[in-house]
């Protein structure tokens, strides 16, 4: 059987990924983590580990040799981010909003384009106290972070390890890039009405991928919203109740992952992970 | 006058944006709001706004392909730098969640097989709350998160708040520091960001303290459940301090809060005293 890659995600933010993410690491023996929550990467933080390593990802963006361009417009009048202008009769220059696509530099008639790197973040890989982690990080003032979640899961993917990878938190393309690649699922909500507002917007996300989904339940107590109730609507299991703690959010502020302060947590870790890898193995 | 229009920021998610953008509307009493979330709107669960009217929000146009016009060359695949196209059965497929809308693909398709198509990426709305008018919007699960629906909403909430003389505007914002949080500040009079004390949200604020740098927004800090990590509140103010932000409030864990929340209730007398205090020092501010 090969190994299991499973995305932590939520929708809400400060849910709890990165605790269950983290926990996971320090559970399961040989796992590899994956930090896809590139505007705002926390787990080396949270696991206090030293970066080996580094690696740039780019964006390919144009070049514009003057002595060949000849002021037609073709290429400002391709892009479609209004990220090329042209002001007078100087070459066009190019801007913060270019994705990288390479229109402008297929649309040239006189092949005055080539491209270069623009660096907008980077692969970290860390490995320390048995604990393996690739982290994407979007560099600040960067708009598009979804190149580096595909960068850094690309990166993992390559790996042959059972792997988590921690996803951004909302619905849309950065959270569904991290998820589009792994076996299964997990969901981490709370009871609250913003949770279960934003769990029932991530599930009409991810359902379509096809993918086996759990949910879990964190901080159960701080507030009682029937998660069990939307989840039997969408037919997904509920695989756990996490009750809310001080002592244990107390721990985690300071960077421990609860299920190294919480016996009852790293069972029912470990629980979670074995459901997983059965339904992914059937 | 033109409406002064406060931002309600956080990096790092969950530490209570949406519960402080209500109790300061509650507070202020009339406000026009803005909730550009819209990758996943809260703010209506406290609010409960009466939708006026809703609108449709049209994304960039993405790629679509006539099937039989296709003869399955591949060369949009390899031409498309978003891995947003697939061959399934001999034809292209585009994945609009990850399509772009760059136009590439319908460049070098041979048979022009590919057009560019308008694509509806959700709705929003305009809305009316007991503290004034909102403007708030859903995007399609999965769905390209959009820094343009963004400004969209902040622009309707501003052209909302001049025609009926409303001084202030108070927007939720978005988690993170890409476009959309982008999207949310650029050009605001002042943002306020929410965290709580632990490691994860003190990098995420510095983060985005130093995107909100950047682009010149002027920041003021709020420590949400400050009495959970005396520590790590102490290391907040030391690390604001240094960097010239000033602390604008601290509010201490209840459990009553997450209670009243429960109850779809705005959780203003829970934290009054320290709300009034925020009021002050963000008008301070504001000059």
């Amino acid at each position: 059987m090969s190994d299991l890659t499973l995305a932590v995600a939520s929708g809400k933010g400060g849910t709890g990924k990165s605790s269950f993410a983290s926990s996971f690491g320090v559970t399961k023996e040989g796992v590899l983590l994956v930090d896809a929550d590139v505007e705002e990467p926390n787990l080396a933080l949270l696991l206090n580990l030293k970066p080996l390593e580094s690696s740039l990802v780019s964006l390919q963006i144009p070049v514009i040799k003057e002595e060949l361009c000849t002021r037609c417009g073709k290429c400002t009048d391709a892009c479609r981010f209004g990220a090329l202008n042209m002001f007078g009769n100087n070459i066009p220059m190019v801007n913060d909003l270019c994705h990288g696509c390479g229109l402008c530099s297929l649309v040239c008639p006189t092949k005055a384009i080539s491209e270069t790197e623009k660096p907008i973040g980077e692969i970290r890989h860390y490995l320390s106290r048995n604990i393996e982690l690739l982290e994407g990080r979007l560099m600040l003032g960067m708009p598009n972070p979804v190149p580096i979640v595909e960068a850094v899961v690309d990166a993992a993917m390559a790996i042959e390890k059972p792997k988590v990878i921690d996803c951004a938190p909302g619905t849309s393309c950065p959270m569904v890039a991290g998820v589009r690649k792994a076996d299964a699922v997990l969901l981490v909500t709370e009871p609250t009405p913003f949770g279960l507002a934003d769990l029932k917007l991530a599930l009409e996300a991810i359902i379509p991928l096809k993918k086996p989904i759990g949910v879990v339940v964190n901080k159960s107590g701080i507030a009682s919203e029937n998660v069990e109730e939307l989840c039997r609507d969408f037919n997904v299991p509920v695989l756990g109740h996490f009750p809310f703690s001080r002592h244990i959010a107390a721990s985690y502020a300071e960077g421990i992952p609860p299920a190294k302060s919480d016996p009852l947590w790293q069972q029912k870790i470990s629980d979670i992970w074995n459901y997983f890898e059965e339904r992914v193995a059937k | 006058m033109r409406p002064k229009e406060i931002v309600v920021t956080s990096g790092k998610g969950g530490t209570g944006k949406t519960t402080l953008t209500s109790a300061l509307a509650a507070s202020l009493g009339k406000v026009a709001l803005c909730d550009a979330d819209v990758d996943a709107p809260d703010l209506y669960i406290l609010l409960n706004p009466s939708i006026k009217t809703d609108y449709a929000f049209w994304g960039m146009d993405t790629a679509q392909v006539d099937p039989s016009k296709c003869i399955g060359c591949n060369r949009c695949i390899e031409s498309c730098r978003f891995n947003s196209i697939s061959m399934i059965n001999g034809k292209a497929v585009v994945d609009t969640h990850f399509c772009e809308g760059c136009a590439t693909c319908a460049y070098v398709c041979p048979t022009n097989a590919i057009s560019m198509v308008p694509t509806r990426q959700g709705t929003y709305y305009e809305s009316t709350t007991d503290f004034g008018p909102m403007w708030h919007a859903q995007l399609f699960p999965g769905g390209e998160n959009s820094g343009k629906l963004v400004q969209i909403l902040r622009e309707k909430a501003k052209e909302t708040a001049s025609k009926e003389g409303i001084p202030y505007i108070i927007t939720d914002g978005p988690p993170g520091v890409a476009c959309p949080a982008i999207s949310s500040i650029t050009g605001c009079n002042f943002t306020i960001t929410v965290t709580e004390p632990s490691m994860s949200a003190l990098s995420d604020l510095k983060r985005l303290a130093q995107v909100a740098r950047r682009f010149s927004v002027p920041m003021g800090v709020v420590i949400n459940k400050a009495d959970l990590s005396p520590n790590i509140s102490a290391k907040i103010k030391e690390e604001c301090f240094k960097d010239n932000i000033p602390i604008i409030g601290e509010i201490p864990f209840s459990e009553d809060i997450p209670r009243a929340i429960s109850e779809r209730k705005i959780p203003l007398k829970e934290m009054k005293a320290e709300i009034d205090n925020i009021v002050k020092k963000v008008f301070e501010l504001l000059g």
